[in-house]
């Protein structure tokens, strides 16, 4: 009896012993299955954040880095579908992985609650009718009616931005786990990070790019492959009215260039073809543009040649046209004013010629003669203004300077020779010189004739009858003020404000010739000293003495001194040109 | 008691909009984790223990751990509905 209970007590114990070693190995197995699916999340993490890390060195590309996100998941969760959505400026990217197939009504619920959360975080309701589906993997089957049962969101947030989402979701019920879930948040979260903290890098570099950009007086618009505009500077939006946008899309580009320049299609051909399109002259508002657009290529040595987009460039080329339109003009004009006198001569020599009688070619000779000296000398008078041009042009116009000449005398000579011209019109000159005008100064008296003749010939040209003429001279001190200077000599003169012509002058003579005649208009004014625009004018006005070079010519003898000219004027009342000589 | 309902109410939003944004599996998991909440399948805060502003607090950042601070700027609107409690940081 005590031996069977004894081994009763045995058996019973070895059955304890069994249960106890069986939980105990079984909550081993446990364990060590725990840690085996703990280790895989962890090599998973540790895997996916690698390559993240590799991408995200050289690619921003946020469709990339959620594809590789999305690409590894089916190793580590299960799932029917993995979708994310991107916001773009003009439309919201659906795209899909399908693992397993499904019904159209699955794809629209996973649809409908990813434009859900990303309407709750951006606390504004997003339009379905803006998402454009890619799908990709298993095929859609409507015999298949199961609908979603599982599923979680994760936010795509760059820097602050909410970019989009990402979701992961299945036709089994509660099948995701907190710690799978959470694995996913955190490398979202840190592919994130990652990005956002680049992108801070490239915003930094884009930032002093932009300051160079914004500053070009060309107007600058650069996009990416997807005609996205990342760089737009004041200066295109100030020409295409675009300056109360703060953020301008290519399509306002479309609408603001019209039918006058296809930058959508010259953007595609210039990154499709990889080359330069010109267009050498558009015609915007009132002004002409030179419009090139570029392939922009990578420098990076990963990605290097890759193109990444486009640049626009506006370059303004109205005033080039204004002056070639100029340069036309004048070539025109020019041979117009030497054929003129040459057909005068050419027709009286033929006159001549067919006149066989010797008393009637004395006749013809006399009679003829003047006309031909008037043309010839007219025609001399135009070619030396034009060689005098152009050598003041080139910066060849020799002056001979005499060490003592006495600018008293010269302006004397002057006021007698004009006196003739003067009394015709009945046009007084006052010569006023100051006191303290050196008595000998190095100049060139003969080149300073011309200049006077010019100013004063002019001067009487634009006088009425009764009119004043003051040819006037007074010293400059090195740092004074020219406007206290000419005050303190009593100087008439219409220069109101020291122009750039008067900064850091040196201690110099200063001639000033004043009329009081019908003056110049502002707009004219700044076109004065100008060969092109002087010839149109002479050429377009009935009288046509001279070439109306003759100011430019002058300023050039002026500046061979090492002097300014300039003129200013009240229109009406009268007005001042001036010009200084260096002592 | 009052009050009571409000912190109720309010964190019952919360939980509601974390569950359209991050989905509702995620969201339940992640506020019943939260001692002193008791919440249904249907996300709503039958009752609380504890002090009510710490739980908004622990619930809020919870949520911010999870998938970052957007989370908690998309609560904002929710929280200017309930003035007389004070946002939490």
């Amino acid at each position: 009896m005590s031996n069977l209970i004894i081994i009763i007590i045995i058996a019973g114990l070895a059955i304890i012993g069994g249960l106890v070693f069986y939980g105990r190995s079984l909550m081993l197995l446990r364990i060590m299955e725990n840690k085996e699916k703990e280790t895989g999340r962890k090599m998973y993490e540790l895997a996916i954040l690698k390559e993240l890390g590799d991408r995200i060195g050289y690619s921003l590309d946020v469709h990339e880095i959620i594809d590789i996100i999305t690409g590894s998941l089916r190793q580590f969760i299960e799932y029917s579908a993995v979708s994310y959505m991107l916001i773009q400026p003009e439309k919201i990217i659906f795209k899909v992985q399908l693992e397993k197939s499904v019904n159209r009504q699955f794809l629209n619920d996973i649809r409908d609650r990813m434009i859900g959360s990303l309407s709750a975080l951006l606390d504004k309701e997003l339009s379905k009718s803006a998402v454009e589906e890619v799908l990709s993997g298993a095929i859609l089957s409507e015999d298949d009616n199961q609908p979603v049962r599982s599923f979680f969101n994760i936010p795509l947030v760059i820097g602050d931005k909410v970019v989009g989402v990402l979701t992961v979701s299945d036709t089994k019920s509660g099948l995701y786990k907190e710690e799978e879930m959470t694995i996913l948040y955190k490398i979202t979260q840190q592919a994130s990070k990652a990005v956002s903290k680049l992108e801070e890098v490239v915003r930094m570099e884009q930032r002093k790019l932009n300051s160079m950009v914004e500053s070009m007086a060309d107007g600058i618009v650069m996009t990416d492959n997807d005609y996205r505009v990342f760089v737009a500077n004041p200066a295109v939006k100030s020409l295409l009215g675009l300056n109360e946008k703060a953020e301008v899309t290519i399509f306002d580009f479309i609408d603001r260039l019209g039918g006058k320049f296809d930058i959508r299609s010259k953007l595609e051909e210039s990154v499709k073809l990889s080359k330069i399109v010109e267009a050498p002259e558009v015609l915007l508002g009132e002004r002409f543009f030179e419009i090139v657009v570029s392939p922009v290529r990578s420098s990076m040595a990963l990605t290097s040649g890759e193109v990444l987009g486009g640049v626009v460039i506006f370059h303004d080329i109205t005033r080039e046209k204004e002056l070639e339109k100029l340069r036309e003009d004048f070539t025109s004009m020019m041979v117009h004013e030497l054929r003129s006198p040459l057909d005068g001569i050419n027709k009286i020599a033929d006159l001549v010629i067919s006149e066989k009688t010797p008393k009637e070619e004395e006749k013809l000779v006399r009679e003829y003669m003047p006309i031909i000296y008037k043309s010839s000398a007219d025609m001399l008078r135009l070619v030396s203004n034009l060689l005098d041009a152009a050598k003041v042009d080139s910066g060849k116009y020799q002056i001979f300077k005499e060490p003592a000449a006495d600018i008293r005398k010269l302006v004397a000579e002057r006021v007698r020779s004009y006196e003739p011209s003067a009394k015709a019109k009945q046009i007084k000159i006052l010569p006023v010189i100051g006191a303290d005008v050196p008595q000998n100064m190095s100049f060139d008296p003969n080149a300073l004739v011309g200049v006077f003749n010019n100013f004063v010939f002019n001067a009487i040209k634009f006088t009425g009858e009764g009119g004043e003429i003051n040819i006037q001279a007074f010293l400059h001190k090195s740092g004074a003020d020219v406007l206290d200077e000419a005050r303190s000599n009593d100087i008439n003169w219409f220069i109101k404000a020291v122009g750039e012509s008067f900064v850091g002058l040196p201690t110099s003579l200063v001639v000033a010739i004043t009329d009081n005649g019908v003056g110049i208009s502002q707009e004219n004014l700044p076109f004065l000293f100008n060969k092109f625009r002087q010839f149109k004018t002479a050429a377009l006005t009935a009288d046509k003495k001279g070439t109306g070079l003759g100011l430019v010519i002058a300023k050039g003898i002026v500046e061979a001194h090492g002097g300014v000219v300039g003129a200013d004027s009240d229109e009406g009342r009268g007005s001042t040109f001036y010009f200084t000589l260096p002592i | 008691m009052e009050d009571k309902q409000q912190y109720l109410k309010l964190l019952t939003e919360i939980i509601k909009k974390q569950a359209v944004i991050l989905g509702p599996d995620i969201a339940l998991l992640k506020a019943r984790s939260i001692a002193g909440l008791k919440v249904s399948d249907s996300c709503s805060v039958e009752d609380i223990s504890g002090d009510p502003k710490e739980l908004i607090q622990k619930l809020v950042n919870a949520y911010v751990e999870l998938s970052g601070q957007i989370v908690k700027s998309a609560l904002s609107s929710i929280f200017e509905k309930y003035p007389g409690i004070n946002k939490v940081v």
